[in-house]
């Protein structure tokens, strides 16, 4: 038997800090969910596969577009089509009910757990092998229960497991994607743990298969590297299991770096720049420049500039943008000799994260959005980084 | 370091005037208003920092401009260390020569030193730091409320790193640059306004968002239309099959008009057409005998008929003589007739007047004798005399009138009148006599034209002239005539006998040879010649009849049979003649076809039978069905048209609303925002954050003397106001809690309280700062709205203080002189000018 496991497709979302690109590659990024969907499909048709399962977060909102909608539907029914098992839940973006989704009844498509009800079904390949699926959808935004209790023990089919969700961590406040313990999880030992909201591929487990497979095409910054979908292969006696990722997402995103040492002039900056800026296929880059003390606020305010970054981009090959600069410092700070340990514990006290999110309290309870971020430990790297880098150019006398 | 003597110049209005301070812990200057304290709390502060000139405001001491016009302006103080070193502080200002601040020279146990010197000693703080730090007064205590972090933090920083207020102004940058960024109640800085715009278009996507529920709606609505839509199809097919039927009935009824009506015209005919031909054999062959049978007897009739004729022609025959006889004397008559008729014209012609007679009768003659004799017996003769005497006097009678007029003008009236009168007497006699002769003779004209007349008419009457006739001799002629008239007449009956007998014997012999014989002598005697022929003739045909009759007599006898055979054949199908037979076959016939035809009829309607049957009892007549059908299908394609339409507008919709980037282009638009929010944000947090980290490392490297101030700072609030207040905060703005726990900012604090909050803050500083820096503290007159108790409180407080350091307190409070010792008098008598 095959199957392919992807998952937070997220069709038609938005694309942060990408306003600035010329209009074709906006374009060509906007459609790359739907091109990187639409690979999966052709390479479901292609393997012949007996099962796709859609781990949750297939659209970006509970009320999609219709167009989104529509070419979703489009593509399941391609899957269907061809006879393919699809399986689907519902993930935190897209909480809905299978009312809602404007694909067409067919035994082939099979939206699992409707309104969070955990749900079993049995299936059987064109090859005769049964095999079960358990899991359950969204139908709120948040599920802030453990459900993995819930599920039921395997039968003697081979059993895979479906849940959009994240593994408990410390802070409550987080723990509202249906939280779980691995080891839950592992004890559970259902054959296939095809688990979505992560959007970093990962394997947690290997025996059993408890499987991230990522989104299915990266958004941001955030989201680096190769992003597709897995192809898995079971030895029908054995229940082994062999899984393959496959890229389908036609834009890959990277981070690049730099350092300097020393105040330098803008053009050897670019011409460093377009040094470590070599792409193999589209490639969107995150340039963080070590080092930036030696930059001058308005050589700063220069290169944080999106004209900036397209005159790189125009130098770069198979499409590639430069979309995102960051800063970080490479030096100690230039102070007193005396005042360097103060500095350094003060750092440590003031950079922890109780602290900055005392300090952002006002901020934060502003807007939603800035209470995500505040929750957004990557978001608060970059505003550690900058503080440095501001300090840093301001006691170099920038 | 403590201040032990003041050595005055001239300031304000003081002049050479040296004050020693005799403690070491607290030194109190009394006087009454406008006595100098606050001239001396100057004189302190600018001889350590410089003059204060007009020009420059400064937030106390505005009010007491150094006396320009005494030169020089200024004095000495004169300070002690703690391990006993004197340094003195003497600055002078005279007009036009140096700086404007005054020369300071300063020296160390009356060694002439650098300022540095000095000033190391107390962290090189400038005016204000001492001002804001060691001096209590009115004006200071007006600014409690707006006292900040900042200021307090700033002067215990001072104490700590190296390069502290660049690390401040650092710090004080991160701030100002995060606050142009964000501010908690703002509304201009960009991220709030982003926050705004973030706010205002997440409200977009949400109804960009409606799409999807719009979508939704009009997919169901869509199906449920495609659903209708079916359902009239539907409906509309079933109504026109059920029209297409009606019309097809339609169409059938004539034909089931016409197979009812022939069905009723079907009846049941007993017929063999065997036995019919059978039948019509035999008809035929009684026919041919009965033609037979009326040849035979006609024939025989015919010469019976001729032997009837034979009988009377054998009749005729014997009158034949007869008619001979009869020829001879109708010729004789016929020469005599030619003889009388030559006698009457010659007896005509001799005596002319005979014609106007002759045809008179016996009784007419003898009239005409009467007549004439009348006639010849009337006179015509008549005398006519004239009347001349009548005339005479008529002439005699004018003439005397005439006389007598002329007599009665000229000579004599009476003469004359009896002359007129005479005359007018003859004149009327002559008239008389006139008359009587004219009536005479109109009775003798009227006779003679009696006369006249007679004989005119009796000419008229006879044509005979009477004056010229002789009477008897044409009498004699009439007698003669009349006698030849009556011969002939007699021979002419005797002619007319003998040709009426001609004229029956022609009749007769007409009848027998049945053919018109004139009665002419002649041709009558050729005919009786004829039918003396004939009549041998017919004795030949009697033998013939005789024939026929035993022929006929046969073929009675076959048709008499035959009849039988027919009428036999004829009452098996109870008919009467063969016409009725006939006519039965032809019923026979006519059922026949109206069978087939039937039969065609109803193979045709066959399977529409059963519905034209029930169809034609329906009340409801076809058109009305019809029409009822055409209007229901015409509402149901209304209805249909309707429904096709509302789906193409949904169709349209719903692909306007599957090509819409709405929803995209309002969470793109987010998501932009979002970016410029997240990266804007960033720069602001790392601005926080900066600030925060220099502060703390500012706090850190100052031995975190700033916590320790407010840990002191609370506990002299708690102390000055009995325990009332017990906790400050130090954020942007100054607050204190109450012992219930509220928390009240300092501008709504009583006068009391703001005193009392000021003064354990800056005691704590003060105190706080010590071990750095330690100078006089310089109250003035700042207790004036301390009460008793509360005075009490703060001697005791200061006293504590006292122990770091020195306290000069200015006052015009007896009850704090009385408190305190060692008052030093300052009264207006003491000024020196």
């Amino acid at each position: 038997m095959k199957f392919i496991h992807f998952a937070d497709a997220h069709l038609d979302s938005p694309f942060l800090g990408l306003s600035f690109l010329p209009s074709n590659s906006f374009t060509k990024i906007h459609r790359a969910p739907n091109d990187s969907l639409t690979k999966i499909v052709d390479l479901a048709v292609k393997e012949q596969v007996d099962l796709v399962l859609i781990a949750g977060d297939t659209f970006d909102s509970p009320r999609p577009n219709p167009s989104s909608q529509l070419f979703f539907s489009h593509e399941i029914e391609r899957l269907i089509e061809a006879r393919i098992q699809v399986v689907m839940i519902f993930g935190n973006h897209d909480h809905m009910e299978k009312k809602d989704l404007l694909v067409s009844d067919s035994p082939y498509f099979k939206l699992l757990g409707d309104r969070e009800q955990i749900e079993t079904i049995t299936r059987r390949t064109k090859g005769g092998f049964d095999y079960d699926v358990t899991g359950f959808s969204y139908l709120n935004n948040h599920i802030t229960n453990d459900l993995v209790n819930d599920f039921p023990v395997k039968s003697s089919n081979y059993t895979f497991g479906m849940m959009h969700a994240q593994e408990k961590s410390g802070s409550g406040g987080q723990n509202v994607y249906a939280p779980f313990n691995l080891s839950e999880l592992k004890e559970l030992n259902y054959n296939y743990m095809a688990l979505g909201h992560i959007h970093l591929r990962q394997v947690l487990s290997q025996a059993p298969l408890i499987v991230y497979s990522g989104n299915i095409q990266g958004r941001h910054i955030n989201e680096m590297g190769a992003k597709g979908c897995y192809l898995g292969e079971i030895n029908e006696q054995t229940f082994q299991t062999q899984i393959r990722f496959i890229q389908t997402g036609p834009i890959t995103w990277q981070q690049a770096a730099i350092k300097i040492t020393e105040p330098i002039s803008q053009t050897d900056l670019q011409s460093k720049i377009l040094l470590n800026l070599t792409p193999k296929e589209t490639t969107y880059y995150s340039l963080k420049i070590t080092g930036a003390e030696f930059l001058n606020d308005q050589e700063r305010e220069l290169v944080e500039d999106s004209e900036f970054w397209q005159m790189i981009s125009h130098k770069l090959d198979f499409d590639s943008q430069l979309v995102d600069v960051r800063f970080a410092v490479s030096s100690r700070l230039k102070i007193a000799e005396n005042d360097q340990a103060y500095f350094k514990k003060a750092q440590e006290e003031v950079f922890t994260e109780d602290q900055i999110l005392r300090l952002c309290k006002d901020w934060a309870q502003k807007d939603s959005f800035a209470t995500e971020l505040a929750q957004n430990s990557q978001f608060l790297n970059e505003v550690r980084q900058l503080a440095e880098v501001e300090l840093n150019s301001k006691l170099k006398g920038n | 370091m403590k201040l032990v003597k003041i050595a005055i110049v001239n300031f304000g209005q003081f002049s050479d005037m040296t004050i020693d301070l005799p403690s070491s812990d607290i030194n109190v200057f009394f006087g009454s208003n406008e006595a100098g304290k606050s001239t001396i709390v100057a004189f302190i502060k600018q001889i350590m920092f410089g003059f204060h000139l007009a020009k420059h405001k400064s937030d106390f001491f505005e009010d007491y401009q150094p006396l320009a016009r005494v030169s020089p302006m200024g004095g000495s103080l004169f300070f002690e260390n703690a391990q006993g070193d004197i340094y003195e502080l003497e600055r002078l200002f005279a007009s036009g020569k140096g700086s404007k601040a005054g020369t300071l020279t300063v020296k160390l146990n009356d060694q002439a030193v650098p300022e540095s010197t000095f000033f190391d000693q107390i962290k090189n703080i400038d005016g204000s730091f001492f001002a804001d730090s060691f001096i209590f007064n009115q004006d200071m205590l007006a600014k409690v409320s707006s006292i900040q972090q900042t200021d307090l933090l700033e002067r215990i920083y001072y104490l700590g790193a190296a390069d502290s207020d660049k690390l401040i102004d650092l710090r004080d940058f991160f701030a100002k640059k995060a606050s142009e960024l964000f501010k908690k109640g703002g509304s201009k800085p960009p991220l709030n306004q982003l926050i705004k715009r973030l706010q205002s278009q997440k409200s977009k996507v949400d109804d960009a968002e409606s799409e999807f529920t719009t979508y939704q709606e009009l997919n169901s609505d869509f199906k449920n239309l495609q659903q209708q839509q079916k359902e009239y199809e539907n409906e509309l097919l079933q109504l026109q099959k059920k029209q297409n039927k009606l019309q097809h009935l339609q169409n059938l009824i004539p034909s089931y008009q016409e197979l009812t009506s022939l069905e009723k015209q079907l009846k049941p005919v007993e017929f063999d057409e065997e036995k019919y031909q059978e039948a019509q054999t035999l008809s035929l062959k009684l026919q041919s005998l009965e033609d037979h049978q009326r040849n035979l007897q006609e024939r025989l009739a015919q010469l019976n008929q001729n032997q009837e004729n034979m009988a009377d022609a054998s009749k005729l025959l014997q009158k034949k003589p007869a008619l001979l006889q009869w020829q001879a004397e109708d010729h004789n008559c016929s020469q005599k007739n030619q003889q009388l008729a030559n006698e009457r014209q010659q007896l005509l012609a001799l005596d002319p007047e005979l014609s106007q007679i002759a045809k008179l009768d016996q009784t007419a003659v003898a009239q005409l004798q009467e007549e004439y004799q009348k006639l010849l017996s009337l006179n015509t003769d008549v005398v006519v005399q004239e009347d001349k005497q009548g005339q005479s006097l008529l002439v005699l009678g004018v003439v005397l009138v005439l006389i007598g007029i002329v007599l009665i003008l000229s000579i004599s009236k009476i003469g004359g009148c009896l002359l007129v009168m005479s005359g007018i007497v003859f004149f009327l006699l002559g008239i008389k006599n006139q008359q009587k002769q004219t009536q005479i003779q109109k009775r003798a004209q009227k006779r003679k034209l009696l006369a006249e007349k007679q004989r005119t008419a009796f000419t008229a009457k006879y044509g005979l002239k009477p004056d010229r006739l002789d009477i008897t001799r044409l009498i004699n002629d009439w007698r003669q005539f009349q006698t030849l008239e009556h011969q002939n007449k007699v021979n002419l009956q005797k002619e007319q006998q003998l040709a009426d007998q001609l004229k029956q014997l022609a009749i007769e012999i007409s009848a027998v040879l049945h053919q018109r014989v004139q009665p002419d002598f002649t041709i009558v005697v050729r005919a009786m010649d004829e039918l003396d022929n004939k009549y041998s003739q017919s004795r030949y045909q009697q033998e013939a009849a005789t024939n026929l009759k035993n022929n006929l007599a046969e073929n009675s006898t076959a048709l008499k049979k035959a009849n039988l055979s027919l009428q036999t054949a004829m009452a098996e199908f109870q008919v009467h003649s063969m016409a009725e037979y006939a006519n039965l076959q032809a019923q026979k016939q006519k059922q026949t076809e109206l069978q087939t035809q039937i039969s065609i009829l109803q193979k045709n309607l066959a399977k529409d039978l059963p519905q034209l049957k029930s169809f034609l009892l329906e009340s409801q007549t076809v058109t009305d069905q019809n029409n009822q059908l055409l209007y229901e299908i015409k509402k149901c394609q209304e209805k249909l048209q309707t429904t096709q339409s509302a789906i193409a507008e949904i169709k349209v919709k719903m692909a306007n609303l599957a090509n819409s980037t709405a929803v995209f282009a309002a969470k793109q638009e987010l998501a932009d925002l979002q970016t410029d929010f997240r990266n804007l944000s960033a720069k602001y947090l790392a601005n926080v954050l900066a600030c925060e980290w220099v502060g703390r490392a500012l706090d850190l490297a100052s031995n975190e003397r700033f916590p320790k101030m407010l840990v002191v700072a609370k506990d002299y609030l708690r102390l000055l106001t009995n325990n009332r207040y017990n906790n400050i905060e130090v954020g942007k703005k100054l607050t204190v809690s109450r012992y219930d726990g509220k928390k009240i900012k300092v501008q709504y604090l009583s006068r009391g309280t703001s005193e009392q909050l000021y003064f354990a803050l800056k005691l704590a500083f003060v105190q706080q700062i010590g071990d750095q820096i330690n100078l006089p503290i310089l109250i003035d007159d700042s207790f004036v709205n301390f009460d008793d108790q509360r005075t009490e409180l703060i001697k005791d407080l200061l006293k504590q203080i006292a122990m770091s350091n020195q306290i000069l307190i200015f006052t015009a409070q007896d009850k704090i002189v009385g408190k305190l010792q060692h008052p030093i008098l300052l009264t207006k008598g003491t000024q020196n000018v």
